[in-house]
């Protein structure tokens, strides 16, 4: 850990660079919250519409979003 | 200890009171870290069992620094002359010359610590108040239904420009302009102070959750503000960010910043903020502490000398007077009491 002043880190929440996968899904899920809706149906339908799908290429369930969103974001 | 003046408390920070001070992380299991708060140094040691103490960085013997010494695992040895130094600040031992004197008394000051949403804080008693004030955590931080990110800088200027700008909401209005979360809301407005029974909220008088509209200073043993600000709808469901910030008073120069920025969040919906704070927001946000250290570290340092102030800044000028007042009266409580003129 350095401790050099100043201390300017821009980004103190990652434990790594977002692989493009992850970029890809975040952008994705910004448009579908700013275009359908704040709901799980809502992030669920718009993933899908958008083809932007989980990593084994399955097209989403709620269930499986949860899964991933969590793995993602805990 | 030496004496401090009130001017002295008023450009490195108030004393009886906590402070955060570095990170949580900025000291890992094993190891120890040199740091400077309230224009004085001090030595964080943590224990394998990640217990955590602050010393004084100074050794008791000849006063050389202890951050140039070794981690014994759970004491200190100062590289000078070897002597150890346990996590309380006793003497454990003096290679040199076993049995002195010194082995066995505490000569180290070390202060109380607490560890609070990934920060350490710290009690920075005068002489006097030694016993650490009772602490009232920010309940955004001990909120199970509210998830935060710490965001923790470091800026070039006095501590109370850092509070200063936190009891400046309209500044988001202009500086934040051009932010994904303060585009919006009027740049005109009336502003006044609500008293309540832990400090004051310094709020728009006619608009609510816009912009940057309302801010609570709050004093519960460490001094903190809290305030609100909305989201744009990318950032999925939740409602608006909430910013818990807290200042270190590093020196009369230097300001360590800490910012909470939390949102009542559960579940997938917390899960996905967090993701997306990780992987776009996080740098958006960041982008806007930036403007305020650009901003800080510009103004000038007779800059709270020569001003015109207007109705904005009401919450500046009572944080002023406030903490002038704290100031004065630590100051003279520091003051030797005078001996009795002697009779002749």
């Amino acid at each position: 850990m350095t401790t050099d002043w100043p201390y300017l880190d821009v980004h103190q929440s990652r434990t790594h660079e977002p692989t493009p996968y992850e970029y890809r899904l975040a952008s994705a899920l910004e448009e579908v919250f700013t275009h359908e809706g704040h709901e799980l149906a809502d992030v669920v339908r718009g993933l899908n519409a958008r083809q932007v799908h989980s990593p084994d290429g399955a097209p989403w369930t709620e269930q499986s979003f949860r899964d991933e969103i969590n793995r993602l974001g805990a | 200890m030496t004496t401090l003046t009130a001017d002295h408390i008023y450009a490195t920070g108030l004393r009886n009171q906590w402070h955060p001070v570095v990170p949580s992380r900025f000291v890992a299991p094993g190891a120890m870290r040199k740091v400077t708060v309230l224009g004085e140094e001090w030595l964080l040691f943590r224990r394998s069992d990640s217990t955590l103490s602050m010393l004084a960085d100074r050794c008791p013997h000849r006063g050389a620094p202890l951050s140039l010494g070794k981690h014994l695992g759970d004491r200190v040895s100062c590289w000078y002359h070897g002597l150890e130094i346990e996590t309380d600040g006793t003497v454990s031992s003096v290679p040199g010359l076993p049995g002195c004197n010194l082995e066995g008394k505490k000569l180290v000051r070390s202060l109380p610590v607490r560890e609070v949403g990934g920060a350490v804080l710290a009690y920075f008693g005068d002489e006097e108040h030694p016993e650490p004030a009772p602490l009232t955590l920010p309940e955004p931080l001990t909120d199970p239904g509210t998830d935060s990110f710490l965001c923790y800088a470091e800026w070039n200027g006095p501590w109370r420009y850092a509070v200063e700008n936190l009891l400046d909401p309209m500044h988001g209005a202009f500086l934040h302009h051009e932010s994904h979360t303060m585009f919006d809301g009027d740049t005109t407005a009336k502003f006044r102070i609500r008293e309540t029974g832990r400090g004051y909220f310094f709020e728009k008088t006619d608009q609510r959750g816009v912009n940057f509209d309302w801010v609570e200073l709050c004093r519960t043993g460490v001094d903190w503000v809290d305030l609100s600000i909305p989201y744009p709808p990318s950032a999925g469901p939740g409602g608006p960010f909430g910013i818990v910030g807290m200042v270190c008073p590093v020196d009369e120069n230097r300001t360590g910043v800490f910012f909470w920025r939390y949102r009542k969040v559960e579940g997938w919906q917390r899960d996905s903020w967090r993701f997306l704070y990780r992987t776009l927001i996080e740098k958006r946000h960041w982008e806007v502490l930036e403007q305020d250290r650009v901003m800080l570290e510009a103004m000038p340092a007779d800059a709270d000398q020569r001003e015109n102030l207007y109705q904005h800044d009401l919450g500046v000028v009572r944080l002023r007077r406030m903490y002038r007042a704290e100031a004065e009266a630590q100051g003279a409580a520091q003051v030797p009491a005078q001996a009795p003129a002697p009779r002749h």
